[in-house]
């Protein structure tokens, strides 16, 4: 007879006990949940090649504060601008203005602040004059 | 007979339908966004970008342990190597000023003094240093008095004023090549010379192109630890169109590259000979950079 003398077993024991379905919608899920937390948890997608936006907040504070120190020896805002560029579509002012508020909620040395508030001033002052 | 067990089956196959329903959606249709990556995940244009900024801040604070601890997020396993292969790209993009700050921080952390042995900073433990390193900073290049300097070889000239001219045919001009920018030359030749008829710590350069053929006005930047100077080929066109030379100091590591763009020779501290006779003297160093 082979398999198909085997279906009216399948429908007879299957889809006349509903609670089954539930065990089987319940497996479903379960299984999505597995999956998601092994993909997004457990092994995530490795990514590399990225740009400077995906970087942590402390990374890019860091990046700026850089561009802060040498600014303040270079004192050329066009520099500084196009450093902070790398970042992507924020203005520079609106960059180096994050930066310092990640800044002083993490306690950084004031003289980094410092930095970075006259940076804030100077990219505001620049992207004054370019518009 | 023993009934197929169906539904248990069934669950078995839903839950592994399931599972692969929760990885395609993971890992294909909504990866997890990534954003709080570190620097060392960054493409290797963005990582070039970083560590310019870091020579430039290294070039305004002085403060190498900083340096170093934000050029080790960038996971090069040679840091000193990447440097002065990124100075190189920039000089032969004629970016001088980035490449100056680049190799400046290359040769502080060259010498290291100071510094602790290994820094690896993760994310986790990663924090903008503070406390200030008593490290005697090193000047870059770009700080140092630049002297140019002339052969003290007393070249004769003379006069014909007052001479009859011979009637000879007059010498068509040759054609000296001249340096053109392109691919960085490359230090093809590094030899220690032990000639007691030389001055003691000369220092030979040779550079050619391409075509093997010896190229004059290549300026030649040469750096020690307390200062540097420039010079350049055929000024001394007897030994060659591409010659220079160079009286290196005692005990002094010396390195060198040319400003179009090179590999650089660096640890050129004259060495100690010995005449037939015996007695010491300071040797030198023949340079051959050959344009690929």
């Amino acid at each position: 007879m082979g398999a198909a003398g085997l279906l009216p077993g399948f429908f007879k024991t299957t889809l006349m006990k509903p609670i089954r379905w539930i065990f089987i919608f319940i497996a479903l899920l379960t299984g999505i949940g597995a999956g998601l937390a092994y993909g997004w948890v457990i092994d995530p997608v490795e990514f590399f090649d990225l740009t400077p936006d995906t970087l942590s907040p402390d990374y890019k504070t860091d990046y700026v504060l850089m561009t802060a120190e040498a600014y303040r020896l270079e004192q050329d805002p066009g520099t500084a601008a196009r450093r902070l560029a790398i970042f992507g579509a924020q203005s520079p002012s609106a960059i180096a203005s994050e930066a310092l508020d990640y800044a002083r909620e993490n306690a950084f040395p004031n003289s980094d602040v410092v930095l970075l508030q006259e940076l804030v001033t100077a990219m505001q002052a620049w992207s004054g004059i370019i518009q | 007979m023993k009934r197929f067990p169906w539904w248990q089956l069934g669950v078995l196959l839903a839950l592994l339908a399931g599972l692969g329903l929760g990885l395609a959606y993971a890992w294909i249709i909504f990866p997890q966004r990534f954003t709080a990556s570190n620097p060392a995940l960054l493409r290797a244009d963005f990582k070039d970008q970083f560590r310019s900024v870091i020579a430039a801040s290294y070039a305004a604070t002085d403060n190498l342990t900083r340096a170093q601890v934000r050029l080790a997020l960038l996971g090069d396993n040679d840091l000193i190597g990447s440097l002065n292969a990124q100075a190189q790209r920039m000089i032969a993009n004629g970016e001088f000023i980035q490449a100056d700050q680049l190799a400046a921080l290359a040769s502080a952390l060259e010498s290291g003094a100071g510094l602790p042995a290994q820094i690896t900073p993760t994310l986790e433990n990663f924090e903008p240093v503070t406390a200030e390193p008593s490290i005697t900073p090193i000047p870059s290049p770009a700080d140092l008095p630049f002297v140019m300097t002339e052969t003290s070889e007393i070249i004769e000239t003379r006069t014909t004023g007052t001479q009859a001219v011979p009637n000879t045919a007059t010498p068509r001009p040759t054609q000296t090549p001249l340096p053109t920018r392109g691919a960085p030359f490359r230090l093809v030749g590094q030899d220690t010379v032990c000639d007691p008829n030389l001055p003691d710590g000369l220092l030979q350069v040779v550079v050619f192109n391409s075509n093997r053929r010896q190229l004059a006005g290549v300026k030649i930047v040469i750096t020690w630890d307390t200062g540097g100077e420039e010079f350049f080929t055929g000024l001394k066109p007897e030994l060659g169109n591409g010659y220079a030379d160079f009286l290196m100091f005692p005990d002094t590591s010396h390195a060198i590259q040319l400003a179009l763009g090179s590999e650089i020779a660096v640890n050129l501290i004259p060495p100690t000979c010995q005449t037939p006779s015996g007695e010491d003297f300071l040797g030198g160093y023949k340079i051959t950079f050959q344009q690929p």
